[in-house]
């Protein structure tokens, strides 16, 4: 087991170089860089930029060196925790990051406990009463969660909220909270904002689980041990619980290592149109303004998560399920 | 003073008319000031405590020894009371500049009822021949921290920073070099500075007053401390150390931001300064306790106390204003937006003025005349291709489906309210004439036509013509839609192709863009004054000739020299109007351009004076119901001087007939 979890850690070694190279060269690959977006918004607005000094700003931002010079300064940096430095904010990467990290956690982590609370009498539910009206009803509202379009669902909701509760539109607090100190006000009004990005990040992600749960359910149910459970008179719902639910849970330990990253940056699209001071629509704003050093710190720390997850995600399973252990799944 | 006053007489231009007010202004606060008890009353209650426990001086002290007074009376509007927050929301943390767009204290800056210069925080500017300006400061003016404003603060921004190798390795800013020769700068006396030069630069005063504009003067005295000539070397060593800076003129350029205004220790000469240091979701802006400018009564202004930028995306800010959380609004809000903003009015306590645009065209086609194809260029700088493709355009038709009507067709060119309008301007070749274009085309011999009816070039290629987009929104998509069937009645294929801002800027200087769409000229109402530097090949933005432009603005070292003779006598015109001395010659230079502009149709102009939806709260008074919104000259609610703006009772709604009478003059 020490073998193999060492074995893991080291491979994550050149995963990771890969990453970063793969991540560098694509945040490069469209065309210009972070200068010639500055420009173009400048002059968007009818300000004139004069060419000298934007090639001296070059010069000074080290854009006019080769990639792979570029490269290596970035990549020495981030082995001794220094992520860079946006451009845009004109401000260390960890710095621009920093408070965002926490609202996006508690955003990212009730969706999670959402779709959890949601999905998991559901996909039971289904399961066991497979062909019912309930299933096909729960079935239809979860597909139908499944296809609106996240961002429309967001807009409609986001407006009720304000004609029915008052709730002041986007964001995670009322804008007279921003930058006071924490308090249970603070909370209350973060809390009565933040049920609109749950249940609108929520309902996609619930309709996959439910499905997912009900298909391994299924399988399970049918097994033998569980006719003779039942045939041995074994009370339903222990029958059900005991040792079905339990084979059944796996994908959801499996989800761990995506979950990780999605916790930090997951839901961008709608935290953009939300508006939520969130980490999703930074790395976005990074990537279109080619702040390059903030976007690429910010996807190394998602790739670094990734794997992380990942090897958390093995070694629950491994631990979980002894077939994984033992057998190394081949009965699978 | 006295000096200064009488000086103006020999103004050889009448740009600056300082006049009679100005010298009724000066002798008002002298017998204002000996009396105390009055401006005691005056103090703004926020910083009355800190007056009071001596941290600050009073008013009197911190306004100069002649402030500017303005007169409110005089402008229609009413004086005000102090106090309150005007909430506002902006797309991005970078916006944040936008409060010294709004704030509007310039040298010398726009009065919105003339669009003329007039001197502001300056107290005076004395222009001779377009060649010499010299400035005389208010006495005892002082930046936000309290620290005197003085000649010193020119002569720092002159010698120390603009031409100071490590901190401007390309020299002073180009704007202020005329044909390459930079200004002779003397400090005649404390509060005395002339910038001269040996040919006239009648670009000088406009760029002072701009949105976003020229700076002469810099915080000496904080900047100072930045600074490898002023500086302790250990010292300075560790700031550059601390802030991860490249050099100490890295971490100077990064302190050294009086416009971009993220720097909550720079001290600052406009109303308000900033509180908030990025990067943050709401900014604050708090009264400048120094500010020159007072009202008829001797109250200082801004009226108001703080200002709040909350920060949103862009799409949310339509709503967010529709739930009546902001109090004054108008960037990110577009006509599309109006519908909504009336019917929101109910809920939040505000109403929808309706402020007129002044670019030229709001949107506008640029056909590319260097693109890099041999047989296109060919046929897009043949004079009668570019007009045979505006008559086949159905102006009319645009303005009805996509503005409801209540823009004004015509070509890419100056509108009614300037004074160098003519109807001929924004009428020739606009008319929709499918007939006239065809005839035209035939008359090119672009006669064969392939099976769906499109024509063809004369090496047999169809004439399908990619007009680009930046991408940013669907009018353009829908209006060129609408141009892509009226030109396929004379035989053009048109394809929309929409790309991100950079790359499509980039596709048009390599001259790879056969024809793009994007916004008109800026300063759609120029005077005699204005410089008609859009009219002629000076910059590589100008999409119809972009090497063209790129070839005036590096001097020849790039791009391309004009090769069609029009526009190469656009160019020389311009050069001409630069040197002119009188008004009457620059006006018939502006005339002989504008014929020639005309003429040749060098962009293709659609709809212009599309209107601007501003929401402004019931609370908040003295916005103007009519007014102009613009950011080259008018730096969008700058020129309106928001320091004015104050909150006060509810005021009743404005009647709908006189909040869309704008909307309707031009039915």
């Amino acid at each position: 087991m020490l073998d193999y979890l060492a074995r893991r850690i080291l491979m994550m070694i050149p995963t990771l170089i890969a990453i970063s190279v793969i991540t560098f060269i694509i945040i490069q690959l469209p065309p210009g860089d972070y200068l010639s977006t500055m420009i173009a918004e400048m002059e968007s607005q009818g300000e004139a930029v004069d060419p000298a000094k934007i090639e001296a700003l070059r010069a000074h931002y080290g854009l006019d060196q080769p990639m792979w010079i570029q490269y290596l300064q970035w990549v020495t940096g981030l082995l001794q925790g220094d992520f860079g430095y946006s451009f845009e904010y004109q401000l260390p990467v960890s710095d621009v990051v920093g408070d965002r990290v926490l609202l996006t956690i508690v955003l990212n982590f009730a969706t999670i406990l959402f779709i959890y609370l949601v999905s998991f009498p559901i996909g039971i539910y289904s399961a066991t009463h497979q062909y019912s009206v309930g299933d096909y009803g729960l079935t239809f509202i979860g597909f139908l969660g499944l296809a609106t379009p996240n961002f429309l669902l967001a807009l409609i909701l986001l407006y009720f909220a304000n004609v029915w509760f008052g709730t002041s539109i986007g964001g995670l607090m009322d804008p007279s909270y921003i930058d006071e100190p924490w308090s249970l006000a603070k909370i209350l009004s973060v809390l009565e904002h933040l049920w609109v990005p749950v249940v609108v990040i929520g309902t996609a992600g619930t309709a996959a689980m439910i499905r997912r749960l009900r298909a391994n359910l299924l399988d399970e149910l049918q097994k033998q041990y569980v006719v003779t459970a039942r045939a041995k008179g074994l009370p339903p719902f222990r029958a059900l619980m005991k040792y079905p639910l339990r084979m059944a849970m796996n994908p959801f330990i499996s989800d761990i290592g995506n979950m990780l990253p999605q916790v930090v940056s997951g839901s961008a699209v709608v935290s953009m149109v939300l508006s939520l001071p969130t980490t999703g629509p930074m790395l976005i704003g990074a990537l279109q303004s080619q702040d390059m050093y903030l976007a690429g710190s910010f996807l190394m720390f998602l790739a670094l998560l990734t794997v992380v997850g990942m090897l958390v995600s093995d070694l629950a399973l491994a631990w979980l399920d002894p077939r994984i252990r033992l057998g190394g799944g081949t009965d699978r | 003073m006295r000096v200064g006053l009488m000086r103006v007489g020999l103004m050889k231009v009448g740009v600056l008319k300082v006049g009679v007010l100005k010298m009724a202004a000066g002798l008002l606060v002298l017998l204002l000031a000996p009396a105390g008890p009055a401006s005691a009353q005056a103090e703004p209650p926020l910083l009355a405590d800190r007056v009071a426990a001596g941290e600050l001086p009073a008013m009197a002290d911190r306004l100069p020894v002649d402030p500017m007074i303005v007169d409110l009376k005089g402008q229609g509007r009413a004086l005000g009371e102090y106090g309150g927050t005007l909430n506002m929301v902006m797309g991005r943390a970078k916006d944040a500049r936008q409060m010294v767009v709004y704030g509007y204290a310039r040298l010398v800056g726009y009065d919105p009822e003339t669009m003329e210069l007039r001197p502001d925080i300056a107290r005076d500017v004395i222009v001779e021949d377009n060649r010499s300006f010299t400035f005389v400061l208010r006495e005892d003016h002082r930046w936000s921290d309290g620290t005197p404003f003085t000649a010193e603060d020119f002569r720092y921004f002159w010698e120390d920073v603009a031409n100071n190798p490590e901190i401007s390795p390309t020299g002073p800013p180009i704007e202020l070099l005329v044909n390459g020769e930079p200004p002779l700068v003397e400090i005649l006396s404390p509060n005395r500075v002339r910038y001269s030069w040996s040919q006239p630069n009648p670009d000088f005063l406009p760029q002072l007053a701009g949105a976003r504009p020229l700076y002469l003067y810099r915080p000496s005295h904080h900047l100072k401390r930045f600074h490898a000539a002023y500086a302790d070397p250990d010292r300075l060593e560790k700031a550059v150390e601390e802030a991860q800076a490249r050099s100490w003129a890295a971490l100077h350029n990064r302190e050294d931001n009086l416009y971009k205004f993220d720097n909550p220790d720079l001290p600052t000469l406009q109303p308000w300064i900033v509180r908030t240091a990025p990067p943050a979701t709401r900014y604050t802006f708090e009264r400048n306790p120094y500010y020159h400018r007072i009202d008829g009564r001797g109250r200082q202004l801004p009226y108001i106390d703080a200002v709040v930028f909350q920060i949103a995306s862009s799409g949310l800010i339509p709503a967010k204003t529709g739930a009546g959380e902001v109090d004054l609004q108008a960037r990110y809000l577009s006509f599309d937006d109006y519908t909504f903003l009336r019917q929101g009015e109910g809920r939040g306590d505000y109403e929808t003025y309706l402020w007129r645009t002044a670019k030229g065209s709001h949107l506008a086609l640029f056909p590319n005349l260097n693109i890099a194809d041999a047989e296109w260029r060919e046929v897009m700088r043949d004079v009668r291709f570019r007009r045979a493709l505006s008559l086949a355009i159905n102006r009319h038709e645009l303005n009805q489906v996509i503005y409801f009507g209540l823009a004004v067709p015509g070509n890419n060119t100056i509108l009614p309210a300037s004074p160098l309008y003519k109807p001929e301007y924004r009428e020739t070749w606009a008319a929709y004439d499918p007939a006239r274009a065809n005839a035209l085309l035939d008359e090119m011999g672009l006669t064969g036509r392939d099976d769906r009816g499109v024509r063809l070039l004369p090496d047999g290629r169809p004439m399908e013509i990619i007009v680009e987009t930046a991408g940013e929104s669907t009018e353009e998509t829908d209006l060129l839609e609408l141009i892509h069937d009226t030109w396929m009645e004379v035989g053009i294929k048109l394809y929309t192709r929409p790309s991100e801002r950079t790359v499509f800027r980039n596709r048009i200087f390599a001259g790879q863009t056969q024809m793009a769409i994007s916004f008109g000229l800026e300063n759609g109402i120029p005077s005699n004054e204005s410089s008609p530097s859009e009219f002629a090949p000076t910059a590589q933005t100008q999409y119809m000739w972009p090497r063209w432009g790129q070839y005036y603005q590096t001097k020849g070292q790039a791009g391309a020299a004009p090769d069609m003779p029009e526009a190469a006598r656009l160019l020389v015109m311009y050069d001409d109007w630069r040197r002119a001395t009188t008004a009457s010659e620059r006006r018939a230079i502006w005339e002989r351009m504008l014929e020639i502009w005309t003429d040749q149709v060098f962009s293709i102009g659609l709809v212009a004076g599309v209107l601007q939806p501003v929401v402004v709260s019931l609370n908040l008074h003295n916005v103007p119901v009519q007014a102009i919104y613009n950011w080259e000259p008018g730096a969008h609610f700058g020129m309106h001087r928001p320091d004015t703006f104050f909150f006060g009772a509810e005021r009743p709604r404005t009647p709908d007939s006189v909040l869309t009478a704008a909307a309707r003059a031009r039915q």
